[in-house]
Formats: structure tokens, C-alpha cells, sequence
């Protein structure tokens, strides 16, 4: 089986390589940095294709192409090797108008020069003001210009069980030290209990703890990347965490999502969950004998700072190639900001929406039953307007993940620290961006 | 086929091979068992139970929401498994007899050459061939339509060199002489005397192809963009990839590949005595 599995991605990367060499030469040659493009609507009927791993998405741009004859969308469904497929096709210059691309994952794609400047449109620059603020500063890459709407995001809350806190007589903690202090009044009680997991090959999740601190990772201006990864700020953070996982405190023996983790909180061994907005149908739908057990309160915040974290979403990018500007920000704008659809989008895919207009729809405004009918949605609502506007990805972004799980993993193993393994990351985000001629300074 | 053999073994090597047997039974059938159990049960029984017990009994409703979900895509990518499989399968047979027949049974030219290149094609495995395929087609506009999949489907080098041993052993060359004296053409002399002589052949030749087909996974992933295309291998695999953003859609996942692996379960035990029969025929030579 595993031969099978090697062989085929030996070949999808072949395909891929195959592909790349065939079509480098009809590729259209990149155009000038940063110039807006032109806006024009065109004449008769256009179709615009526009690809993204939302479940049910076909339906909601069935009701965009009833109700617009002359402007049909074709989906395509990418969740399998999402940026794979993406890359390709822009070495290939086959790609779509628009396409789905994780906030995370913007600026890599931006080097890559992928994207088309959208800001020539004026029904796309008066957008701004309908989204939550950080979604649109990272989109515009600090308002230089509109590379992608907001779609979704996951502001970050702590879910509860309130019913193991209120047996052990354990308050549900408001600040990171309380939290703490919970962790360690809960596992005295119970050996058997902890008061949540770390996942150290989770560099998504962890990004969201470090955001909620302020630690900036990045910053671009003078022409150069700043690389902050290694700040007082994160520091803080690993340390904070480092403490938990040395005193036994926090489990790291799970991964997010995992079978196991399901099964862990099923033998109500751990008793909370740091989690996203998107996490909330994941408990309802896995652990349905908990009903009514969890409650979802803010994020523990750092002292009087009371910033909130972002774990994930997803924006909608004008893609490079594209020949219907025009048209492109017309859909893309109805996608992600029409109550119609961002409700059809919440029901079927789950999306937690980036639009002001969003947080208001009826669905998110009523009780969840799972969760005691408590209104979860006006938790995750004030979370979403208290997430660090100035936080901003690196170009080499995956990389720089991949090299602090790498190094997470080892100091849960025991093999150095968290806080190493930031020094890790900051080594690696120079070494990347070095090693793809981005410039690149350590420090502000 | 005599009973002489069983009972001069004696009791100590018949029990180690029963042992070994069960053992390897058990082995290839737990995960079929672990399928089944999984498929009966809600969602949020998946990750919170025993894995290899049966919890609530939710086998009705799991298989209604997964006939149900996207408009009953899944029973489209059925329909398509069986069109690529059963059809493919079919006219892959058909293609393998007469080329395996025609080895077999004239004499030409270059025919042991032929057989021979024909033999190396068994080496290529069909993953290393998708991309000069992917390529072929791209060029002449067949990607993402029924044909990318389907052509190289009918297509077994295995199925010919199976053909053409079992044409030499079971159709004797003064039947085929007879029936040209009878004043039957070439191919009238194939369907009406040769084709039945070859049918326990033919059936494991359609076996192979039909579960090569059934879970060729590659090539679909390949070839194919539009979900209305898919085979049910590619439909769960589309599936699975989203299960992040929806957790229910993990159990459609499992019940879906219960229901893919029926029909070749039900092919298999069917044509048993066929596939048994002609197995042997092939190790013969």
C-alpha cells in the first residue's frame, strides 16, 4: 500500500513537473509591479471560473448564475492539494479568475506575482469598509492595492466544559494566568485530566496564540522584509506554554482533529479546547453525547491586553490572467458580502463570515443547541474585532511553519524548548527568503 | 483431483496450515470488518467508540444521506464506476481474445516479436503511463470526457498473453481447420468455435480488467475535472479532502466505500469458479 501511495505522488509530482515544462513557454510574461489593471465591463457574456474547497460552493454560485445570465461561474473544487493545483496552474498560465487562497498563503503566492491588482476597480475599493478590519488589511497588503476579498475567517475563543470546572469548584479562567492556574488545580484533582492539549505540529494554531500577543512575525517597508518572528511578544507565548508542557500540564501526545483527540475528550480527559469559530460544528458533530457541556467564552487574554487571536479563513484572490476584471469583482464582491450568500455559504460550507453584514445573519445570531443555546456566535463576533490589524504573513510562510513544528515537536519530546524553536523559525524565514532573492533584515 | 493427498498428510502439518490460514483470513479481512462496523454507526460514534464494535445502529440513515448529498452525486459516480468498469472490462476482453487468439493460432512474421513487446507491456505499471496519457489526450482535446478514462481502460497486455496461452491450450487446431472446411471465415470461426472453447479464460481476463478498472484511481484523478465524471474512488477522495471543513462528511466517506466494494465482492464470489479455472490454465505454461 505505502509503495502505492509513494508511486503515485513520485507521479502527480511528474504530472506536475510535466506540466510546468510544457506550458513555461506559453506563459504570459509577468507584467509591471504593482500597477493597477485596467476595469473595463465586457461586452455580451462572460464565464469566469473560480476555484475553492468549500463544501456545497456549486450551490451557492447556482443562485449567483440564475439570477446574472451574462456572468456565469464555473466552480471547481480544489481540497485536495489546494495550493498544488493553484501553482500549477499558474506555471502552466492557465489560471483561474479566481481562486481560493488561505491569508497565510497570500504573500507566497504575491512573490510569485499570481495575483492582479483589482484596485483600478472602483466597485472593489469600496469594499473596505465592509469587512472586519484585519481580513481587509491583509488583503490589500496594508492598502496597497486589492488582491482578494475577504471570505471567511476564525476568530479565536475558548471552549469550555463547564460541567468538569463547576465538579472540581475551578473558575473559568479570563486571563492566560488564570489559566494556568486552572490547569494546575485541575490536574491535582484528577491525574487523569488536563486542561487541554498542544499540538506541536500545529504551526497554524500556534501562529493564532502568537497574533493574539501582538507578536508581529513580519513587516515590509524600505523595499525589505522585517523578520520578527523571534520578539518579546512571542517569546512570552512559548515560554507561557513551555511552562505548561514541563509541569505535565497540557498533553502533546494529540493532533488536532485526530481520532485520538475526539476520543480523549470523550473520556472527558481534557477540559477545554482553544479553538476557532469553524471548530464549533466539529464538537457538535464528533461528540454528540456532550451536549450541553461545553459552554464557548472569550480567548484567555494576556493581562489587560485584550486582544483576541485568528486561526484560518480564507480569502477569495483576483488571479493573474484573468481577462474579466470587471466582472470578477462583481461576483466576488456579491460572494462575500450578499447576506443571501453568506448565509447559503455558512449553512453548506460552514464558513464563518469576514463581512461586517455576516456577523448579523440569523444564523449566527440565534442559540446553538449543542452549546446550551447559548448565542456562541456573539463570542466569536466580539473576538473578530479585537484580532491585531497590523499582524501580516511572511512570503516564505510554509516554510517557516514547517520549520517551527519541526522544532515544536522536538522541545514536546523534550529536546529543547518552544522558545528555541522560535529561534528556529526566525533562522529559517531568512534562510528561505535568501534563498528565493526576497530581501530580508532580522529585527524592525 | 483425487482425495488420496488429504489423507496422507498427516494431522500436525493440516492443523499449522488451517492455523496459518485463519490467521491470514482474519488479517485480510479485519478491515473489511472494521468497514462494515464503521459504516453502521453515527458520525459522532466514529471517533468516540470502540472502533471494531458496533455501537448505535445508524447503517439506513448514514446510506440515505449519502445517496442524498450534492443532489445524489454519489449514485452518479456509481453509474460512471460501472460504465468504466463493466463496459471497459467487457471491451478490453473482447480486444485481449482476438489479439491473444490471433498469437495463438497464426503464424506470421514477427509474431513471437509482437508477442514479446506485448509481454514487456506487463512491466509498465499503469501509474508511470498516466502522464504520457494526460499528455496524449490534452493534445488531442479528450481530457476531462469519458473517453480519457475509458480508453486506456480496454487496454491489457495481461489479458492478451493470458488469451493467447489459454487459445493454445484449450482451441485444437483441427477444430479451427474444420470449421474453415466448413467454409467459415476467420471470424465466424473465432465467435462460434474458439471464443466458447476460451469462455473460463475470458472471464478471468474480464475479472483483472474489471477490478483493475474498479480501482484505478490515478488516471480519473488525472484526466477528469468535472465531479459529474468521477468514479466513486475519486468522488471519496474529493470527499475526504474536505472533511475539515465538514466533519459529517467523513461517515458518507465510509459508508461510500462500503458500498464501492459490494459489487466486486459480489463479481468475485459469482465467477469464483471461473477465476479459479483459469488461473490455473495461465500457470500451466
Amino acid at each position: 500500500m505505502s509503495s502505492t501511495v509513494t508511486r503515485t505522488r513520485l507521479a502527480i509530482v511528474a504530472a506536475a513537473a510535466g506540466i510546468a515544462i510544457l506550458a513555461g513557454c506559453s506563459s504570459p510574461a509577468p507584467a509591471g509591479k504593482a500597477s493597477a489593471a485596467s476595469c473595463e465591463p465586457a461586452k455580451g457574456k462572460v464565464t469566469l471560473q473560480y476555484w475553492n474547497t468549500v463544501p456545497g460552493m456549486d450551490k451557492v454560485v447556482d443562485l449567483w448564475n440564475k439570477k446574472n445570465p451574462n456572468i456565469q461561474v464555473e466552480t471547481k473544487n480544489i481540497s485536495n492539494d489546494q495550493y498544488g493545483i493553484i501553482g500549477n496552474a499558474l506555471k502552466a498560465g492557465k489560471a483561474p479568475d479566481l481562486a481560493q487562497v488561505g491569508y497565510d498563503q497570500l504573500p507566497n503566492l504575491r512573490t510569485q506575482d499570481a495575483f492582479v491588482d483589482a484596485s483600478g476597480c472602483s466597485a472593489a475599493t469600496a469594499t473596505k469598509s465592509k469587512f472586519v478590519p484585519w481580513t481587509w488589511s491583509q488583503t490589500s497588503f496594508g492598502d496597497t492595492g486589492v488582491f482578494a476579498l475577504p471570505q471567511d475567517t476564525g476568530p479565536m475563543a475558548l471552549y469550555v466544559r463547564s460541567d468538569i470546572f463547576k465538579k472540581y469548584g475551578v473558575a473559568i479562567p479570563k486571563t492566560w494566568d488564570e489559566y494556568a492556574a486552572a490547569a494546575k488545580k485541575l490536574h491535582k484533582a484528577d491525574s487523569d485530566l488536563t486542561i487541554t492539549y498542544f499540538d506541536p505540529n500545529n504551526a497554524e494554531w500556534f501562529n493564532g496564540l502568537l497574533w493574539q500577543n501582538n507578536a508581529e512575525m513580519y513587516s515590509y517597508s524600505d523595499d525589505k522584509w522585517h523578520v520578527t518572528v523571534e520578539s518579546d511578544q512571542s517569546k512570552q507565548v512559548t515560554e507561557y506554554w513551555q511552562k505548561l508542557i514541563s509541569d505535565k500540564l497540557v498533553r502533546t501526545d494529540l493532533a488536532h482533529g485526530s481520532t485520538q483527540m475526539y476520543a480523549a475528550y470523550q473520556k472527558n480527559q481534557i477540559a477545554s479546547y482553544v479553538g476557532a469559530a469553524w471548530g464549533y460544528s466539529m464538537f457538535r458533530d464528533n461528540l454528540p453525547r456532550q451536549a450541553g457541556k461545553w459552554t464557548i467564552v472569550p480567548m484567555p487574554t494576556w493581562g489587560a491586553n485584550g486582544a483576541s487571536g485568528n486561526w484560518g479563513g480564507s480569502t477569495v484572490a483576483f488571479m493573474r490572467g484573468s481577462k474579466h476584471l470587471y466582472e470578477s469583482v462583481k461576483f466576488n464582491t456579491w460572494l462575500n458580502t450578499d447576506p443571501e450568500a453568506l448565509a447559503l455559504e455558512n449553512e453548506l460550507g460552514g464558513l464563518y463570515p469576514a463581512a461586517n453584514a455576516g456577523l448579523q445573519l440569523p444564523a449566527l445570531s440565534k442559540g446553538v443547541p449543542y452549546y446550551n443555546n447559548e448565542k456562541i456566535f456573539d463570542v466569536f463576533a466580539a473576538s473578530s474585532k479585537k484580532v491585531d490589524t497590523r499582524f501580516a504573513w511572511g512570503p516564505t510562510q510554509k516554510t517557516v511553519n514547517l520549520a517551527l513544528q519541526d522544532a515544536m515537536a522536538k522541545a514536546a519530546a523534550g529536546d529543547g524548548t518552544l522558545t528555541d524553536a522560535l529561534a528556529a523559525a526566525q533562522t529559517a524565514a531568512l534562510k528561505s527568503m535568501k534563498d528565493q532573492a526576497i530581501p530580508a533584515a532580522a529585527g524592525k | 483431483m483425487s482425495n488420496q493427498p488429504v489423507t496422507s498428510e498427516s494431522r500436525v502439518s493440516r492443523t499449522a496450515v488451517m492455523a496459518l490460514m485463519s490467521l491470514l483470513a482474519i488479517y485480510f479481512l479485519l478491515p473489511v470488518y472494521f468497514l462494515i462496523v464503521a459504516a453502521t454507526k453515527p458520525q459522532g460514534d466514529l471517533a468516540s467508540t470502540n472502533g471494531l464494535a458496533f455501537s448505535h445502529f445508524n447503517l439506513f440513515e448514514n446510506l440515505r444521506v449519502l445517496f442524498t448529498r450534492s443532489d445524489g452525486i454519489f449514485g452518479r459516480w456509481a453509474v460512471n464506476t460501472v460504465i468504466y468498469a463493466v463496459l471497459g472490462a467487457a471491451v478490453g476482453t473482447l480486444i485481449s481474445a482476438l489479439c491473444g487468439y490471433a498469437l495463438a493460432k497464426f503464424r506470421f512474421r514477427g509474431r513471437e516479436f509482437l508477442f514479446s513487446v506485448i509481454l514487456g507491456g506487463v512491466l509498465v505499471p499503469t501509474t508511470a503511463l498516466a502522464l504520457p496519457l494526460f499528455l496524449l489526450f490534452s493534445a488531442t482535446g479528450l481530457v476531462n470526457t469519458y473517453l480519457a478514462v475509458f480508453l486506456p481502460s480496454i487496454v491489457s497486455p495481461f489479458g492478451v498473453y493470458l488469451a493467447r496461452i489459454f487459445a493454445n491450450a484449450a482451441v485444437p487446431q483441427e477444430l479451427i481447420e474444420s470449421a474453415r472446411l466448413d467454409g467459415a471465415g476467420e471470424f465466424r470461426t473465432f465467435f462460434s468455435v474458439a471464443f466458447k472453447l476460451m469462455t473460463p479464460a475470458l472471464v478471468t481476463i474480464f475479472l483483472f480488467q474489471f477490478v483493475a478498472i474498479w480501482n484505478n484511481f490515478f488516471l480519473p484523478m488525472v484526466m477528469l475535472q468535472k465531479e459529474s465524471l468521477f468514479p466513486i474512488t475519486l468522488g471519496l477522495y474529493q470527499w475526504n479532502g474536505q472533511t475539515a471543513r465538514a466533519p459529517l462528511l467523513q461517515q458518507s466517506v465510509i459508508t461510500g466505500s462500503l458500498v464501492s466494494i459490494v459489487p466486486v465482492i459480489i463479481v468475485f464470489i459469482l465467477l469464483q469458479r471461473f477465476w479459479r479455472s483459469g488461473l490455473a490454465a495461465g500457470s500451466l505454461k
